[in-house]
């Protein structure tokens, strides 16, 4: 399958004949792979604490709703060895309504102000010399509040009688959301419509349509590393050292929250214990900036893990979808009304439903469309960024939504989908050609994998078997910018600037094998450095499985840019023209001519000192058209997509409920893989994140409170839970602009994994469950009720 | 407070600590162990692992006075050519890697009792700790690999 790239071998390179150079395609190991295992290498809660660290407690709201009449600080100052106590209303003196951030809406204070707007909502910090008594004095704050009809769920939000935020106020970061500003009397603080055609029309002349309305819950990310900051302030400049993905955002968050320059505010970042999206955008950062910067004490945060699901969750979403289909088995008309909980505050949500609600019809020939998805306020903790942006719970919906067609029809699934999904230079119904997007080849391996047209088992009437299989597609996110900086060490070894984040993912280890992939040097000699907003350049974020292709691409340029000017360097000190100069492994050489040097020599020979180093920086930015003001089409939507597949064989025990995963094959289409272990591991492990979100994850609400906030409660997949058999396939369908063809794969295998799941048990059991996750109790529920027709389907 | 001495990888280190405080804090805070680390604090992740005379210990549970002087190992003080390492190391066995020392630890332990164990053994050994990253295939390769090694 692997494609081979005309232009993979750059021009002015050449092969030689040496030991590897772990460059691109090969399967080389993480740089710190030792440390990882002896558990050497330092997180951010890892680094010591400087005496005079004060150490911060969160006093937490016990209202979904209410005025905050009075907040009693009296008994927690009292405590022996606290040092301050700062209210919501302390911080609104001196920041004013700066304290209110977020990066669609500016509705996030960092603690309550007036009002709150859900159970958990910080309202004061305790700063104190021990982290244990911070919590306990945290726990001595008394809050007198005036309760406010609480707004619980989607329903009530729509309902229209309360309302979360009294007018909308949309921040700066996304122009287009500049029309809300000061919207009153609506909990809907978004809503993109994609029109494609007629689709009420086509559905009353198709000659068959499904409807499904699809739930899937809110989840937490549950990364092991728990979220820590500590912030300073240092000659008139705030530093911080924090857990996030988004160091250039917190940057422009802080210097906004503080009004000052970006140069006094300075954001670093070590290794991420994990994140899938739970550590980007507003977290501890803008709380620990306000109060080193309020009280001039350095700061330390330290979430729990009860903190840490009170942060931010994945969108609950409930999905209202048709499907119509022609007399021929065309698909002529896909209607989607998408509603998701964003919670108290909007965070990215808005972004969420746009970008999921424009693959909401799912990668098919359609017709005609019609979707309206909407991001909406309710007093909950706050839904934002979760690995697949939103996608998983629309692919929940297109997905069901096909497989009842195709059995409607009496088609078999797998061929129904394959007959109709879109295929290189096609137009998706968001009004965007497709390149580099190969579901054919991703849902061909997938059921070629699990033995799609092997006789299913029989089955011992206890255990009944079946086999299901789904697509997902998703946008990169676009448009955004990267930047790299490259400095070549005169020794033939290189330092690498950039401000992608490594959480996991092994973007440090890919990236060096980019620059030594261009530079024929062993990417074992090139060191990436941590993220830091003093040194490393800006990146838009390290999210949206962007980093491949867009910090990807600043690396290749940077990386052309220093041979070209070592080339330069020869040419200059032989006098030859440097388009007649080869780099390769030994260094530069001039065959003609017979003359080489190596980089150490050549570096030395410029500057006439050791260790002298050669600088190159270089952009990469994407573009993107807009989405029509009426129809939300564009001709360029994205950058590029990810195209995934699944295909599973189960069990389902018709006695318990459970579920047995006897096969699980999942294809993801990278362009290209840049280190085939990595990809496999991205592939493999946003798998069984998804078998987690189909069988059992979910974050239970009882009147806008969290009940399963710990780990006891909340489950998780273990290794108990890994398929017993489990395939990864690496589709390679290089994409014309990326680094050496590749793209990201973080969040492809993710998509399709709920729903693959689901068309298994109907295919198993005849029942169609469109509630996640797929409990024993919820199937057992079906299986009762079909087995009772006077009974609906719970 | 008391005065107890805790037997990290050989080291005694003299630490004085309440009759509440936790193994997990006295070994971070006081001894400046980081191959240790708080996920949840309930004793259902196993990323606070640590052994103690070899036998596997959620440290955010343990109060560290009973362990005044009882020899504890911890990732951090395995060897690199030590054959869970390495062999950890080799199948590529950690992502972000934040819960990878408790799972050595576990494995050391499990290969202890049983230096050939099945597959079966293998995850009912290591089912009480979560890898978010879901590494679970190739930490299930490692301590394969791990029990030839150690076998040899």
């Amino acid at each position: 399958m692997t494609e081979v790239l005309p232009d993979a071998q750059p021009a002015g390179t050449r092969q030689a004949e040496t030991e590897p150079r772990y460059g691109v395609g090969e399967r080389r190991k993480r740089f710190d792979a030792l440390g990882r295992v002896r558990g050497t290498i330092r997180y951010t809660g890892d680094e010591a604490n400087p005496p005079g660290t004060a150490f911060v407690g969160v006093h937490r709201s016990t209202a979904p709703h209410a005025r905050i009449v009075a907040v009693h600080t009296e008994d927690a100052l009292a405590i022996e060895g606290v040092l301050a106590v700062v209210t919501g209303r302390d911080l609104h003196e001196v920041l004013g309504d700066r304290i209110y951030t977020g990066p669609a809406f500016a509705d996030q204070p960092c603690l309550a102000v007036d009002k709150t707007r859900f159970v958990g909502e910080a309202i004061a910090a305790v700063l104190a010399t021990d982290p244990d008594i911070a919590r306990a004095a945290a726990d001595e704050i008394a809050v007198e509040y005036e309760e406010l009809p609480p707004v619980y769920d989607i329903d009530d939000a729509l309902r229209g009688e309360a309302f979360v935020h009294e007018e909308l106020r949309p921040s700066s970061v996304f122009a287009d959301l500049a029309h809300l500003h000061g919207v009153r009397g609506t909990n809907v603080n978004y809503e993109y419509r994609q029109i494609l055609g007629d689709a009420a029309a086509e559905r009353e002349r198709a000659a068959t349509t499904v409807s499904a309305t699809t739930w899937a819950p809110p989840t937490h990310h549950v990364p092991i590393e728990l979220p820590s900051t500590s912030a300073w302030v240092d000659s008139g400049r705030l530093e911080m050292l924090s857990t996030t993905q988004t160091p250039s955002y917190v940057r422009q968050t802080v210097s906004d929250l503080l009004d000052i320059p970006l140069s006094r505010v300075r954001i670093m970042t070590r290794p991420l214990g994990g994140s899938f999206g739970c550590k980007m955008y507003d977290r501890l950062e803008p709380l620990a900036a306000a109060l080193a910067w309020t009280t001039g004490r350095r700061v330390r945060i330290d979430a729990t893990r009860e903190d840490a699901f009170l942060l931010t969750t994945r969108h609950g979403a409930r999905v209202t979808g048709s499907m119509s289909a022609d007399a021929d088995g065309n698909i002529v008309a896909v209607t989607s009304d998408v509603r998701y909980d964003t919670g108290a505050f909007a965070d990215v949500g808005p972004r969420i439903a746009a970008k999921s609600g424009l693959v909401a019809p799912g990668p098919y020939r359609i017709a005609a469309v019609d979707v309206r998805s909407r991001c909406i306020y309710t007093n909950k903790v706050s839904a934002g960024p979760f690995r697949g942006f939103g996608v998983p719970q629309v692919t929940w919906s297109h997905e069901t939504l096909i497989d009842e067609l195709a059995r409607e029809l009496g088609e078999d699934p797998y061929r129904f989908r394959r007959r109709h999904l879109l295929r290189e230079g096609d137009i998706a119904t968001v009004g965007t050609k497709m390149h580099s997007a190969d579901f054919l080849t991703c849902i061909d391996e997938v059921t070629k994998a699990v033995g799609w047209d092997d006789p299913t088992p029989r089955g011992d009437g206890r255990w009944v078997h079946g086999k299901g299989v789904a697509v997902g597609m998703k946008a990169v996110l676009t448009p955004t910018i990267a930047n790299a900086t490259l400095n070549l060490n005169q020794d033939g070894s290189a330092t690498l600037l950039i401000s992608t984040v490594d959480m996991g993912q092994g973007s440090d280890t890919i990236m060096s094998q980019i620059v030594g992939e261009v530079l024929c040097l062993d990417s074992r000699r090139i060191h990436v450095v941590r993220a830091d907003t003093d040194a490393t350049p800006y990146d838009t974020i390290t999210a949206g499985s962007r980093s491949t292709y867009h910090t990807g691409n600043a690396v290749r340029l940077v990386a052309e840019a220093m041979r070209s000017k070592l080339l330069g360097f020869a040419a200059e000190r032989w006098g030859v023209p440097a388009d007649e100069l080869v780099l390769d492994a030994q260094g530069v050489v001039h065959e003609a001519k017979e003359l080489r040097d190596s980089l150490p020599d050549l570096v030395r020979a410029k500057f006439g000192a050791r260790g002298a180093t050669v600088t190159t920086a270089e952009n990469f930015t994407s573009w993107w058209v807009p989405y029509d003001h009426d129809t939300g089409l564009s001709e360029k939507v994205t950058e590029h997509w990810f195209a995934g597949a699944a295909a599973v064989r189960l069990a389902v025990d018709t006695w318990t409920g459970r579920i047995r995963t006897q096969h699980l094959a999942i294809a993801g289409d990278v362009g290209r893989a840049i280190n085939p272990t990595l990809v496999e591991q991205q592939l493999t492990g946003a798998a069984i994140m998804g078998i987690g979100h189909t069988l059992f994850d979910e974050m239970v609400f009882d009147q806008g409170q969290i009940t399963n906030a710990t780990m006891l409660d909340y489950q998780l997949p273990s290794i108990k839970d890994l398929p017993e058999k489990l395939t990864p396939v690496i589709v390679e369908s290089a994409h014309r602009d990326g680094p050496f063809g590749a793209k990201g794969v973080g969040e492809t295998t993710i998509l399709p994994i709920a729903p693959a799941y689901a068309g298994a048990v109907r295919d198993a059991c005849g029942v169609r469950i469109t509630t996640l996750p797929l409990t024993p109790e919820r199937v057992l529920n079906h299986l009762a009720d079909a087995a009772d027709p006077g009974k609906a389907g719970r | 407070m008391n005065e107890i001495t805790l037997d990290v990888n050989g080291t005694p280190h003299k630490v004085a600590v309440e009759d509440t405080t936790l193994l997990l804090d006295a070994l971070r805070r006081r001894v400046g162990v980081t191959s240790a680390r708080e996920g949840c604090g309930v004793g259902a992740c196993g990323a606070c692992t640590v052994l103690a005379e070899g036998r596997s210990v959620s440290s955010c549970l343990a109060v560290a006075v009973r362990y005044d002087g009882t020899p504890l190992t911890t990732a951090d003080g395995l060897p690199e050519d030590d054959p869970v390492v390495s062999s950890f190391v080799d199948s590529d066995a950690m992502q972000c890697g934040y819960c990878i020392p408790g799972f050595v630890l576990m494995t050391k332990e499990l290969l202890s009792e049983n230096p050939s164990p099945n597959d079966e053994e293998v995850s009912d050994h290591l089912e009480g700790n979560i890898c978010r990253c879901a590494t679970y295939p190739e930490i299930i390769k490692a301590v394969r690999l791990a029990a030839k090694r150690s076998a040899t």
